[in-house]
């Protein structure tokens, strides 16, 4: 098969797309989008809520390694020697800690019990983006004692009705406002409201923060615990880098990255989504396989007279074949950038609408990666289905398909 | 130039046996016009067919200069086709998504000896000879029954074939039309020496040719010269 076969099977392809029925090419076009669309719309929901989840995670909860308190403990002692350890290392940003105690809130008639975690501001800076989600007020200080920031859903909107809430609130809290807060080891205490914040995470939307001093107040000694410390660390170095280095520089305490919590938390969740994604990717495959199988089949039943002319004046059945397979690649890569558009609409259109939900909120994750992979398995399916029926009628004799 | 002996070639259709070639013996001359003619079912298009390789036949042996056609494989008889031979058939068989000069060129797009401007030369020429080449853009379906059967005379002849096929090429003509066909195959035969083999059942067309052969049930029944020398 040599250049000029190829030429003339590749002429005669795209004359019949130009030329012949512009509602079959249309249509299957439309097709193959579609069926791109259905394929990389679902994982990448799927990715998105995964990756939503996670960054969420690492965010407001865990950070890339989470150090918390052996099994038969309560605290990590031995606090500030250990956060002189960590910081230390090679690979890390910051480590930070955080104490959390559970305490009963009053806002006028209102009573909530929410956990209060106590953090180190300026430090918590390096870890979390939680300063930047202030929709009111201002994030906490180092130094602030009798200020506290809570959480969008703990201070409620004074415009719903207690019993429409979706979640209890103190029904309408506003910055500069004085909450009551009755802590579980009997300190009561009166805050201002410095700040009202929204990550969009429900855990952390449904706690309130206080600095450390703060905290050292209502304990009422200095803290030299934590309920954990939460790691980061630096671009470039892995969550298991710095786990193992902990471990190996002799942290006594349990050491986990992200990837074990979630295993641990979420990875039934996320085989399913895996399992879904498959279900997806192999029904989109076989509609598009099933697809262009029957419309290039059509298309040569249709021209079965023809291809057997065109074989009486001398073209090669290898010119004939291609000719379909040429067809069948012209039209798979319209699809599939139909497919790429369509998508990215919908990711547009997802990030400026993503699917909000109490726990969490998630766009479309698409990378490079997965639209080509997308686009390289539709685009063999769709060959795979095309030259099929083109190898086929390629063989038949002449007298048989010029009688058709 | 084809020396036929003792062609035979038997259609089975379940247990009915249709000997539609029988024994067909003839020696067909370089430069020839030949005109085979019978009634319908008498076998002159499945002589047509085997004579031009597109179909197979029962026992016999057909020897096109020199090359006996019998013992090419599959890719042989369609390079024999493209290279040596040409067709025009009843319908006309334009390939319909492809303009005039398109469908002219094809043939000759795959010859691996031509150039592109060989053969864009080439098919100007012969569009030009058969007074179409202002249609060159066209796509068939915008010219009429007689302008699209001499595209396909354009067609077959653009590779320059040692033999041109034509079966029933006026049947879906009127008689005008049939007679601009004729006389196109006529000037091309006198002025090319073209050797040109003939399918007809009209008996007006045995005038253009230079030698009449009539099959009845596959088997040759006259074989005459019309009053021409060939050249």
């Amino acid at each position: 098969m040599g250049k000029k076969e190829l030429k003339v099977a590749f002429l005669l392809a795209l004359r019949s797309l130009q030329r012949g029925s512009r509602s079959s090419v249309i249509l299957t076009v439309l097709i193959i989008g579609m069926c791109f669309t259905n394929m990389i719309f679902l994982p990448s929901l799927f990715n998105g809520i995964e990756q939503s989840i996670t960054k969420q995670l690492v965010d407001y909860e865990v950070g890339n390694v989470l150090v918390s308190p052996e099994s038969g403990d309560q605290y990590v002692n031995n606090l500030g020697a250990t956060l002189g350890l960590i910081n230390g290392l090679p690979g890390v940003e910051r480590a930070t800690p955080h104490y959390t105690e559970g305490a009963t809130f009053t806002y006028r008639k209102r009573i909530l019990g929410v956990s209060v975690r106590a953090i180190m501001p300026d430090d918590e800076k390096y870890v979390s983006p939680l300063y930047t989600k202030m929709i009111a007020g201002d994030y906490l200080g180092n130094g602030d004692t009798g200020e506290i920031i809570i959480g969008k859903p703990v201070a409620g909107d004074p415009t719903i009705r207690e019993e429409d809430e979706f979640q209890p609130s103190l029904g309408g809290v506003r910055v500069g406002d004085s909450v009551t807060v009755a802590y579980a080891n009997g300190y009561t205490r009166n805050y201002r409201v410095k700040g009202i914040y929204s990550t969009g995470w429900s855990q952390a939307d449904s706690a309130a923060y206080v600095s450390w001093t703060d905290m050292e107040q209502v304990i009422g000694e200095p803290l030299d615990h934590a309920s954990d410390i939460t790691v980061k660390a630096k671009p470039g170095y892995s969550e298991t880098f710095i786990k193992n280095e902990l471990i190996q520089y002799g942290v006594a305490d349990k050491v986990q990255t992200t990837s074990d919590l979630l295993s641990k938390s979420l990875g039934t969740a996320f085989q399913s989504f895996a399992i879904i994604n498959l279900v997806s990717l192999i029904v989109s495959i076989i509609i598009t396989t099933v697809v262009l199988f029957i419309v290039i089949t059509i298309k040569t039943l249709n021209s079965r007279r023809q291809i057997g002319i065109l074989k009486a004046i001398g073209v090669d059945k290898e010119v004939i074949m291609h000719n379909y397979g040429f067809q069948v690649i012209i039209l798979a890569i319209l699809g599939i950038i139909l497919g790429i558009v369509l998508t990215m609409l919908l990711a547009v259109y997802m990030a400026i609408h993503p699917v909000v939900t109490p726990a969490w909120s998630a766009t479309l994750y698409l990378t490079p990666t997965d639209i080509a992979m997308n686009s390289l398995i539709l685009f063999v399916a769709a060959v795979v289905a095309g030259y099929v029926p083109a190898y086929q009628v390629s063989r038949e004799d002449i007298q048989t398909a010029m009688r058709a | 130039m084809i020396e036929i002996q003792d062609l035979t070639k038997i259609y089975r259709m379940g247990s009915v046996e249709v000997r539609a070639l029988d024994g067909v013996t003839l020696d067909i001359a370089k430069g020839e016009f030949l005109g085979v003619m019978g009634a319908s079912g008498s076998g002159k298009t499945t002589l047509l067919h085997m004579l031009g390789l597109l179909d197979i036949p029962t026992s016999g042996r057909i020897v096109i200069d020199g090359t006996d056609v019998g013992t090419l494989t599959d890719y042989e008889k369609t390079m024999f086709r493209l290279y040596k031979l040409g067709y025009v058939f009843q319908d006309f068989a334009l390939v319909p998504d492809l303009t005039v000069m398109e469908n002219v060129s094809l043939p000759a797009m795959l010859r691996k000896d031509r150039t592109e401007d060989q053969y864009r030369e080439a098919s100007i020429g012969i569009l030009r000879k058969i007074g179409l080449l202002d249609r060159q853009d066209h796509l068939p379906r915008e010219l009429s029954g007689g302008q699209q059967q001499r595209v396909s005379i354009a067609r077959a002849m653009v590779n320059k074939p040692d033999i041109l096929f034509a079966d029933e090429p006026c049947a879906n003509l009127d008689t005008e039309n049939s007679r601009l066909v004729l006389d196109q195959f006529r000037g091309i035969n006198e002025e090319m020496h073209q050797t040109i083999v003939m399918v007809s059942h009209e008996d007006w067309h045995k005038d253009y040719f230079h030698r009449i052969i009539r099959l009845r049930d596959g088997k040759v029944v006259s074989d005459g010269t019309n009053g021409y020398s060939i050249h």
